[in-house]
């Protein structure tokens, strides 16, 4: 049990090492320092007896007073959706060539030579991909939190929801980049396939509209069939949006479940696979 | 074949075939091979370049899964993690990630063993002056290192767990001939301590030099396999024979100094005229053919020359 927990410290350890030599942590980490500067420096609140406020951008001041308990939820929601969209595509990018750098010539045999299984090392730098990028979400979202409960005096706490449901998306999406990196060893290959797993997920989600417009029985049932088995980040990221800015329970956990259980299949799928593999 | 403990490796009738993605030519990289290293010898594994070696030598280590047959590592099945546990593995072409410090890569692999923090901190230095690296390096990025430091430093991350088997490959290549005789006495001291050493190499004077037994690979089969001292001590003789009955076979493996299978018939070499004739005389009398009896020569390089000719 101790050996264990030392060989996956070890491949954890290994992983934020990498990541900080690539630069991939610190660019994370730069962006989110950026986006926390921006709400720190250039976004100014003037609060007016509690409950309205006006907004100051770059030393220009919008006239209008707004609701401040709307100002926040907006802020919340913009933040949100910056993170599922543009947050999970730079995630993926920085995490792309993390599993397949292990699986070059010359330093896998040296891994698989060691007493640890084939899944603990594709266990290891799994967590240790999404820690790396769970480190950085903890750190916008609690810092944004912070702030705005500092300038505005309103502490949402139903904005830190979008610490475990965009790290619930990440880790999705990071089991089609250990199963694609241990099948073609390629960042490029990983990023297109994942990334292209993000771009169709907000077109499949047009559920409605489709089994409108689709005239066959059969092309709907394809539709609805590709819609239930493939990631919804789409959706997911809808219902974080929901949930921090409505402060609304999710009506529907479809997405979650079927998401997780897609996931959960993906990584397995990767497991076998790179069981298996001659290096 | 038995499996016992007596021995470090056991490969019993290893093969690999490997498939391609798309037609149908296949590669019997390693083919049929049987090869039992006894615990606490040197043993080197030669063979000309795509003999199967480093195949072989992968699936001892389970990163290459065999088609048919197995392998023992201390009696323990190859293909299960812990039967890693005493082994130290320096691959040929390794690729330590450049952003390791010298101390950092040591102290990965260590952790990948499951040395504790205490441990760790006491060998690391301590290995790492062993294989004749300053530690002043030890903080340095490895991407700095020379070749030959590199190499040095695979020889430690091998050593740091005090493995009972060090599975070599080409463990002096880059190395310059100082630092090839101080990796040699860093291994003599191995092998003094009870260490198994498996090295494979093409440095055929080097393994002449350093092996006790060695096996030449030819084509993914076993070529020939003996003592270093039986297979290059001065005028021999080599007798092949084919179709003999299993007593037989036995009673010339017994008195042989090394056996190999070819095409076939099956290879005797026999240190005096003596020997050889009493084996002739024993194959005649169980009216086996007798392929062909030719003297031998001296040098590992003339006898692995020629094992792989044929």
């Amino acid at each position: 049990m101790r050996t264990t927990a030392i060989v996956t410290v070890a491949l954890i350890r290994d992983t934020f090492r990498e990541a900080f030599a690539r630069k991939i942590f610190w660019a994370l980490f730069a962006l989110s320092t950026a986006l926390i500067a921006f709400f720190i420096f250039l976004m100014r609140i003037d609060v007016v007896e509690g409950a309205s406020a006006t907004v100051s951008l770059f030393g220009r001041t919008n006239p209008r007073s707004t609701d401040v308990r709307r100002l926040v939820d907006g802020a919340y929601g913009g933040i949100a959706t910056f993170l599922y969209t543009w947050g999970m595509l730079l995630a993926v990018f920085a995490s792309a060539g993390l599993i397949p750098s292990v699986l070059e010539p010359g330093r896998i045999e040296l891994l698989l030579s060691k007493p640890l299984s084939r899944t603990h090392i594709l266990l290891g730098r799994y967590i240790g991909n999404l820690l790396v990028v769970a480190l950085n979400i903890v750190y916008l979202v609690a810092a944004v939190w912070v702030i705005f409960g500092i300038k505005t005096g309103v502490w949402g706490r139903q904005f830190l929801i979008a610490i475990p449901t965009t790290i619930f998306i990440f880790a999705v999406l990071l089991s089609v980049v250990a199963l694609v990196g241990v099948m073609f060893a390629s960042p490029a290959v990983t990023t297109m396939i994942t990334v292209g797993l993000m771009v169709i997920s907000p077109i499949l989600a047009q559920t409605h509209t489709m089994m409108r417009l689709l005239s066959s029985e059969t092309a709907r049932d394809i539709w609805l069939g590709f819609y239930y088995a493939l990631p919804k980040v789409y959706d997911l990221g809808r219902l974080t949006m929901d949930m921090v800015t409505d402060r609304t329970a999710p009506d529907a956990w479809m997405p979650i479940w079927t998401s997780a259980v897609f996931g959960a299949v993906v990584l397995a799928a990767a497991l076998a696979v790179f069981s298996r593999r001659d290096f | 074949m038995s499996i016992s403990s007596e021995y470090a490796i056991e490969a019993e009738r290893l093969t690999k075939v490997f498939r391609p993605l798309f037609g149908r030519q296949q590669v019997r990289a390693v083919d049929d091979v049987c090869i039992q290293v006894r615990r606490g010898t040197t043993f080197g594994l030669l063979g000309p370049n795509g003999a199967g070696k480093t195949t072989f030598v992968k699936m001892l280590l389970s990163a290459v899964h065999p088609s048919s047959g197995g392998a023992r590592i201390f009696g323990e099945d190859a293909s299960r993690p812990a039967s890693r546990r005493p082994i130290g593995y320096l691959p040929e072409n390794h690729r330590f990630p450049t952003y390791f410090t010298g101390f950092g890569m040591l102290d990965f692999y260590a952790g990948l063993s499951g040395l504790d923090g205490a441990t760790r901190r006491a060998r690391i230095p301590e290995v790492f002056a062993r294989v004749g690296l300053d530690v002043r390096w030890g903080d340095m990025r490895i991407g700095k290192y020379s070749k030959g430091m590199l190499q040095r430093l695979g020889l430690a991350q091998a050593l740091i767990h005090a493995p009972r088997l060090l599975i070599l490959d080409e463990p002096t290549d880059g190395v310059d001939p100082v630092g090839r005789r101080e990796i040699r006495e860093i291994l003599r001291g191995l092998e003094e301590q009870g260490v198994t050493i498996f090295l494979n190499s093409h440095q055929l004077a080097e393994v002449e030099l350093f092996c006790e037994e060695v096996a030449i690979l030819r084509k993914g089969k076993v070529a020939l396999a003996g003592k270093v001292r039986d297979l290059t001590a001065g005028k021999g003789y080599r007798l092949a024979a084919a179709e003999m009955p299993e007593r037989l076979q036995q009673d010339l493996r017994g008195r042989a100094a090394a056996t190999a299978s070819r095409d076939g018939a099956l290879e005797f070499q026999f240190s005096t005229r003596e020997q050889a004739n009493d084996a002739v005389d024993l194959l005649r009398a169980a009216h086996c053919e007798i392929e062909s009896l030719v003297p031998t020569t001296s040098t590992l390089e003339e006898v692995f020359v020629k094992a792989v000719e044929l």
